[in-house]
């Protein structure tokens, strides 16, 4: 337990070290928030505000981008340097390896949500979630279901290249097919198919309709994907964890 | 005697390559241990097994009586590890790695008392990428030894460090062992294996070429007995001639004499050289070293 809480608390006192890294964590959603609301102005999306559509929207992009980058690259940087294979020489289980990292990464999203929260507040009118615990859950869920989701996915990579080509590759068809950035309804019936296979969707759309339009025991499809996707990919993350990069 | 450690017939094969090929030894609690040996003689590889970080192909492996493919974790409660070249993360401070890798152990060392004895107290807030080398080692080493481990193995804990960096570092490998840890290291140095081994291993090919003390394998595999001295005048036709030298060369000022008695030879060779007024100097015995031991035992590994 003492392993866990020192290696979350070293993480995420690192990455505050990590100054150009903390400013675009940060600044990058509120970035993107502000020029789609420029490009959006006053139209209704879905029914929704602007900011009611797309705040928790970004929210859902900023856990994904944490999940990927944050959490992923520092884990594949770790592999490559040696610095796992260190962790290898001592008694530290794997698990506690992944627990802490998920934890470290949690404090960056919730920070990073929050600037989101505040800067939606301030500049575009954004209402308040409607179910807040459904809300606060939903959330909950999701980390539970990107965070293992990114670590696997960036742990398949052999080094920090790969895994960011990967990174990108996943980000991007995610943030432009899951209704991120584009509105679903402008797009043809087969790419409504597609991103119904992406997992961010079914994170935006829990967070959207918990936010503005009913708890989330009325989302159990989302519900039920994202605790599947929770389960399958935390096993495979601590199955396919590994200490080095050598095969 | 009180074992740390037996092996016994230990192979290592890679998909079509044998890395370590039936190796036996075993090292008793308390004493410095040495392996010797090129690059690509399994020392490593050897090192990896006993911590259990790798799978041994066969034999038998039995560290502090646990075996390291089973217990690989209760063992290193009790183990401390130092890399070849260890990274911990670059922006972690050298107080901060001491307490998380603390905290990874049950055992309890003395902090307080280690930071003194590797004198890291005045970078107790440096980051790890500021260190130089010898001040990472030392760092490392603290990561090893930080839980008062039972036995620790370091793998080259001198490569890449001026000459004072390595003597401070052999100087506190022999207090750990006075407080009654017991070393496995691996080295190519042939000076430290003779300055702080208690006994050395010799590998080559994956197999132990040989096994003692290092006083014993020098002796035991002593180099034709040879003196030098330097001197411009010196004929090698002259000395050839004396009684008794079997060869005799020359490099440049410096002379290599080899003969079955060497006081015998220096008689005579000081008597030629006072007729023909030869100025001899730096003249000494060579004693012969792990060095050349090491040299000659890779040369016969070539041409076996």
């Amino acid at each position: 337990m003492n392993a866990l809480l020192r290696l979350a608390s070293v993480e995420t006192k690192l990455f505050f070290r990590e100054k150009q890294a903390v400013f675009w964590t940060f600044l990058f959603p509120v970035l993107m928030i502000w020029l789609f609301g420029a490009m959006f102005g006053n139209q209704k999306i879905e029914g929704f505000s602007y900011s009611d559509a797309y705040i928790p929207s970004w929210v859902a992009v900023q856990l994904l981008t944490t999940s990927l980058f944050t959490l992923g690259t520092t884990l594949t940087g770790y592999r490559e340097s040696g610095v796992l294979r260190r962790f290898q020489a001592t008694p530290l289980r794997p698990w506690v390896v992944l627990v802490a990292h998920i934890a470290y990464g949690l404090i960056v999203f919730i920070m990073s949500a929050a600037v989101v929260f505040i800067f939606g507040t301030l500049a575009f009118h954004l209402n308040a979630p409607k179910h807040l615990t459904s809300t606060i859950l939903a959330m909950a869920l999701s980390v539970c279901a990107l965070f293992p989701f990114g670590l696997l996915l960036t742990s398949l990579a052999r080094n920090t290249r790969t895994a960011a080509a990967v990174s990108s590759l996943v980000l991007n068809l995610m943030l432009f097919l899951s209704g991120a950035t584009f509105p679903l309804a402008f797009m043809p019936k087969f790419l409504q198919g597609v991103a119904r296979a992406l997992p961010l969707y079914y994170v935006i759309d829990l967070l959207r309709q918990t936010w503005n339009v009913s708890p989330i025991t009325s989302h159990m499809t989302d519900v039920a994907v994202l605790a599947g996707l929770c389960v399958v990919s935390s096993v495979l993350a601590a199955r396919f964890f590994r200490w080095s990069s050598e095969v | 005697m009180n074992m740390a450690i037996v092996v016994n017939g230990l192979r290592k094969s890679y998909k079509d390559k044998a890395a370590v090929k039936g190796v036996s030894f075993s090292v008793a609690r308390g004493e410095i241990f040495g392996i010797v040996g090129p690059n690509g003689a399994g020392k490593t590889t050897t090192l990896e097994i006993l911590e259990g970080l790798r799978e041994r192909s066969a034999g038998e492996v039995s560290v502090l009586g646990f075996d390291p493919k089973k217990d690989g974790r209760s063992l290193r409660q009790r183990i401390g590890i130092q890399f070849q070249s260890t990274s911990i993360q670059e922006r972690l401070k050298v107080s901060e790695a001491l307490d998380l890798f603390a905290s990874f152990y049950e055992r309890k060392g003395d902090r307080a008392g280690l930071i003194e004895t590797l004198g890291l107290g005045q970078y107790m807030n440096t980051p790890f990428s500021k260190l130089s080398g010898g001040w990472k080692q030392r760092l490392t080493l603290a990561l090893a030894a930080l839980h008062a481990p039972d036995i620790l193995f370091l793998d080259e804990p001198s490569t890449g460090l001026d000459p004072q960096a390595r003597r401070d570092i052999w100087a506190l490998i022999q207090q750990f062992r006075a407080q009654g840890m017991t070393v496995v290291l691996t080295t190519h140095y042939m000076e430290e294996a003779e300055r702080l081994c208690d006994r050395v291993a010799m590998f080559r090919e994956g197999a132990i070429a040989a096994l003692d003390t290092p006083k014993r394998l020098v002796s035991q595999f002593a180099v034709a007995k040879c003196l030098t001295f330097t001197s411009a005048e010196a004929e090698l036709s002259v000395i050839s001639a004396l009684p008794s030298v079997e060869r005799a060369h020359r490099d440049g000022d410096a002379v290599w004499v080899y003969a079955p008695d060497l006081q015998e030879i220096s008689r005579h060779l000081f008597a030629v050289a006072h007729e023909r007024h030869w100025t001899v100097e730096a003249f000494r015995f060579e004693v012969g070293s792990l060095d050349d031991l090491f040299v000659n035992l890779s040369q016969e590994g070539e041409t076996a």
